[in-house]
């Protein structure tokens, strides 16, 4: 590690600390609710132009008039929009824990068996940082070498302040405001997220990574993602999402765009461990995540993969507008759900351009009294010549309290794309389950040997630092489950 | 003109209009109607449909005067022709056919299990003016062809049939739908299979271009019973084939099998839907289209497993082939599985021919609209090869050959 990010992190902790110490007045969350003066607020707080306001209001006015989308297969109580802090800064160390000790141990327990400590940007040894506590970005490394390159990688807060004509050109160009209820809800009272701009012709050396925690209570955090990458251009992002347990729900209604033009290639890997609720299916994130590329120029390629084991509901369909001839877009997923997880989650692929070319591999692993549905749209449009997809999705299914659903929509409209979509449900194969047992592994293991087998195709898909962590997540995701 | 309006006005020859349980069920129905309308948006069996046609409709129906003819010709072996959807009384010790009555209206008609507000099921028992109930008695083995036929034009039937197969029963059932008018069936086939029984059931569907037919089935299985439903659609008209099966008690099977052969501007939807409600139950959903020019076709399918159904068995498949630039096709094939025992798939595809295989033919001397032409027949062989009936397989073949002429 050098010493540029050691010293950013050591000053962050310090300044954290002093900062604790100060200050006592809690002035930092709005009222709870949601009105213009939340998102005033917000803008204030984040010392804002005008014309982010005005685009923040204009969503907001358009929240007002959408509906929720309803299709979903999801049951939950309705979501009281009034009753939820927009924002929240981290103000100190008076709500936080001072040292491991004052940790939940459940969930250092889970940290120490996915090999990450809580100090998790020590360790990820090589990899730039970009640490969201709660609603604040608080600290970027690897900045100085990035910069090098004439890679910005900030905070969208930093962004709007120092990079407005890329904000104004690019926010809601993938993901309108309009679009549905969440997307209005995120345009208009986003605190953070990360923004990358990748310029021509370079190759990012690093993978880039954002590491998110919902902290505080009754929080809502809605962070806003933006990533482009100019022609030519390479960029893998690294997303991980953990939250400490809490008894009520909180609501997580995430955007993030990407916008891929010629010959670029972002790809995008997200290790999605949010507090699930308890095993009698008491609070829980509730995750409503919008997540869209576009590739925009030709030759572009915009890669999914995402590995799906927490929150009460998730509700996620990362999707690719094919728009560049021979463009390609993919999706890997592999979504377990446990207890009372409802899980309602895929793709969206919309092709447009010619030969452009999709592919999507699900992998939904059911267990307890969850629910999990794997929903997803291919569609050629009239000009997509010599277009190509290939869908995959199975479904396994563990216990016969739980459900696993499919739910593909295909819509062909040109006479010379091809598509093929086949999925699978099934149990654990009984003789696969004999051969391990036979081989001295009990029940638990060979469960465990079988589900990481079954998700492989998807698994090796995430960039090495993911990997050893997924494989060890889905393991504690089968645990107390199986036997 | 409004439904409520269309109601009143015609309520003199729709049957029980005069029971009062049936009544009310009825305001019900209208007051869906009223209140959610056809909601294209939130409801996408109603995709690439011309709804005014069927609300607005102009209500007419003609009571036949010349009564249907049902003949026994060989043993074993009966011919029926249903004019306007009315069928007359019959009955010797194998089957007995007669009219539905005010009970048989319950039947499906209320039952909303399967799919709430299916408007088209809504219509029918709104309007009902015609149908008939058919029962094969006891451990019988017969056949049944059945011929539909419309007298005039701009009629609109409201047709409900009630077949109960009874225990050991098994019945070849060939219902041809060929008609040249203007006008509009809504037909409900609501099916009994009782203990050990067959039932395997053809439908040919060739109308003209202006006759719009709805075909709704709702078939439930009892033990160690079959269904197998063979669709062909060859109509230059709209047609709509929906078709539920619940699988209630254990060993039972249902076989849901389609083809459409769809051009020029013409529209097609399609649903099969099967209901595992008990253990080792098996079902096959099998659809398979041709669209040429600028038709449409959606399919729709659903296997849906309860929680109780172990060892179940369910597979989809729908494959489609788009001839033109213009056609489009819809396809959306659902697996909704509550039980882990289960061994359940769906594979879906749709493209063009195969270039390689028409450049194959082609390099042997074949033209490419000759090529074209094998390579569909070859596409639904596997389907027109599992016909067993000679009588049927005939008939398939030439109007194959009729839509094979057309293709450019």
């Amino acid at each position: 590690m050098n010493s540029e990010t050691l010293n950013t992190l050591d000053s962050y902790s310090k300044n954290k600390y002093k900062y604790g110490f100060v200050t006592e007045i809690d002035d930092e969350k709005p009222k709870k609710g949601l009105n213009e003066d939340t998102i005033k607020f917000i803008s204030l707080k984040k010392n804002e132009p005008k014309w982010m306001l005005d685009w923040r209001l204009k969503a907001y006015s358009k929240w007002k008039k959408i509906k929720e989308p309803k299709w979903a297969n999801l049951s939950f109580p309705e979501i009281d929009y009034q009753n939820i802090y927009y924002y929240s800064a981290p103000k100190g160390f008076e709500k936080k824990p001072k040292d491991l000790s004052e940790v939940d141990p459940k969930l250092i327990e889970t940290y120490n068996k996915l090999g990450i400590p809580l100090e998790e940007q020590k360790v990820l040894a090589g990899v730039a940082v970009d640490v969201v506590f709660d609603s604040v970005s608080v600290a970027t490394t690897y900045k100085g070498e990035l910069e090098k390159l004439g890679i910005i990688f900030c905070s969208i807060g930093e962004a709007i302040q120092k990079h407005p004509d890329l904000i104004k050109k690019y926010l809601g160009s993938v993901i309108p405001p309009g679009d549905h209820s969440f997307s209005a809800l995120n345009s208009a009272v986003f605190t953070d997220g990360s923004f990358v701009y990748i310029p021509e012709g370079v190759k990012c050396p690093m993978e880039l990574s954002t590491y998110f925690r919902i902290n505080a209570e009754n929080t809502g955090q809605f962070e806003r993602t933006l990533i482009i990458a100019d022609k030519g251009s390479y960029v893998s992002y690294l997303e991980g999402c953990t939250a400490p347990k809490r008894d009520d729900n909180q609501l997580h209604a995430a955007n993030v765009e990407l916008i891929a033009l010629e010959d670029a290639e972002i790809k995008y890997s997200t290790v999605q461990n949010w507090y699930p609720g308890d095993e009698d299916g008491k609070g829980g994130i509730y995750n409503f995540v919008t997540k869209r590329g576009l590739c925009a120029g030709k030759n572009s390629k915009i890669s999914w993969t995402q590995v799906e084991t927490g929150s009460a509901i998730t509700w996620k369909y990362p999707s690719c507008i094919l728009k560049g001839d021979n463009s390609i877009g993919e999706f890997y997923s592999v979504a377990i759900t446990n207890n009372f997880q409802q899980a309602d989650t895929g793709t969206k692929m919309t092709h447009i351009g010619k030969n452009t070319k999709s592919k999507i591999i699900s992998k939904g692993i059911s267990l307890g009294k969850s629910q999990n549905t794997y929903r997803g749209e291919v569609s050629f449009l009239r000009k997509a010549d010599k277009a190509r997809n290939y869908t995959q999705c199975d479904s396994l299914l563990v216990g016969n309290q739980c459900g696993a659903h499919t739910v593909p929509y295909i819509d062909s409209k040109n006479n010379t794309a091809v598509i093929e979509h086949e999925a699978s449900t099934s149990k654990i194969n009984e003789d696969q389950l004999y051969y391990c047992r036979q081989r001295g592994l009990s029940h638990e293991e060979a469960v465990s040997l079988i589900v990481n087998g079954f998700c492989k195709q998807v698994l090796q898909e995430l960039p090495m630092e993911f990997a050893v962590e997924a494989q060890k997540l889905v393991s504690i995701s089968l645990e107390g489950s199986v036997g | 003109m409004n439904i409520q309006d269309n109601y009143l006005k015609n309520k003199k020859n729709i049957f029980f209009s005069e029971n009062k349980d049936i009544a009310t069920h009825r305001e019900k129905l209208i007051n869906i109607f009223e209140n959610d309308r056809f909601d294209k948006k939130n409801n996408e069996s109603l995709k690439n449909l011309n709804l005014k046609n069927f609300i607005d409709f102009k209500y007419k129906y003609l009571i036949p005067e010349e009564t249907s003819v049902i003949n026994n010709n060989h043993e074993n072996s009966y011919s029926i022709v249903s004019v306007n959807g009315q069928c007359s009384s019959f009955k010797d010790d194998k089957i007995e056919i007669t009219k539905i009555l005010d009970e048989d209206y319950n039947d499906f008609s209320k039952n909303d299990t399967i799919e709430n507000n299916d408007h088209f099921v809504n219509l029918n028992s709104l309007f009902l003016n015609s149908g008939f109930k058919i029962v094969i008695k006891k451990n019988n083995n017969i056949k049944i062809k059945i011929s539909n036929i419309i007298t005039d034009d701009d009629l609109t039937i409201f047709q409900k049939n009630n077949y109960i197969c009874e225990e050991g029963s098994s019945l070849d059932l060939i219902e041809e739908y060929e008609n040249k008018n203007n006008s509009t069936s809504n037909i409900l086939n609501v099916i009994k299979l009782e203990k050990n029984s067959q039932l395997n059931h053809f439908l040919i569907q060739d109308n003209s271009p202006n006759h719009n037919l709805i075909i709704t089935t709702h078939s439930s299985c009892k033990k160690d019973s079959t269904y197998t439903q063979k669709v062909y659609n060859f109509s230059e008209g709209y047609v709509r084939n929906f078709h539920y099966t619940e699988l209630i008690e254990a060993n039972s099977e249902a076989d849901l099998q389609g083809i459409f052969f769809l051009k020029d501007n013409n529209t097609s939807n399609n649903k099969t839907f099967v209901k595992h409600l008990a253990e080792d139950c098996k079902s096959n959903q099998v659809y398979k289209g041709i669209l040429n020019d600028r038709s449409k076709a959606t399919y729709f399918s659903n296997t849906h497993v309860d929680k109780v159904a172990q060892k179940t068995e369910g597979y989809q498949l729908s494959k489609g082939i788009l001839l033109s630039d213009n056609a489009s096709y819809f396809s959306k094939p659902e697996l909704k599985i509550y039980a882990d025992d289960v061994k359940c798939s769906h594979g879906s595809t749709i493209g063009p021919i195969d270039e390689n295989a028409i450049f194959y033919l082609r390099s042997r001397g074949m033209s490419k609209i000759a090529a074209t032409k094998i390579l569909i027949s070859s596409f639904i062989n596997e389907e027109l090869d599992s016909i067993d009936n000679e009588q049927m397989s005939e008939i398939i073949q030439k109007k194959l050959v009729r839509y094979l002429s057309k293709v450019k």
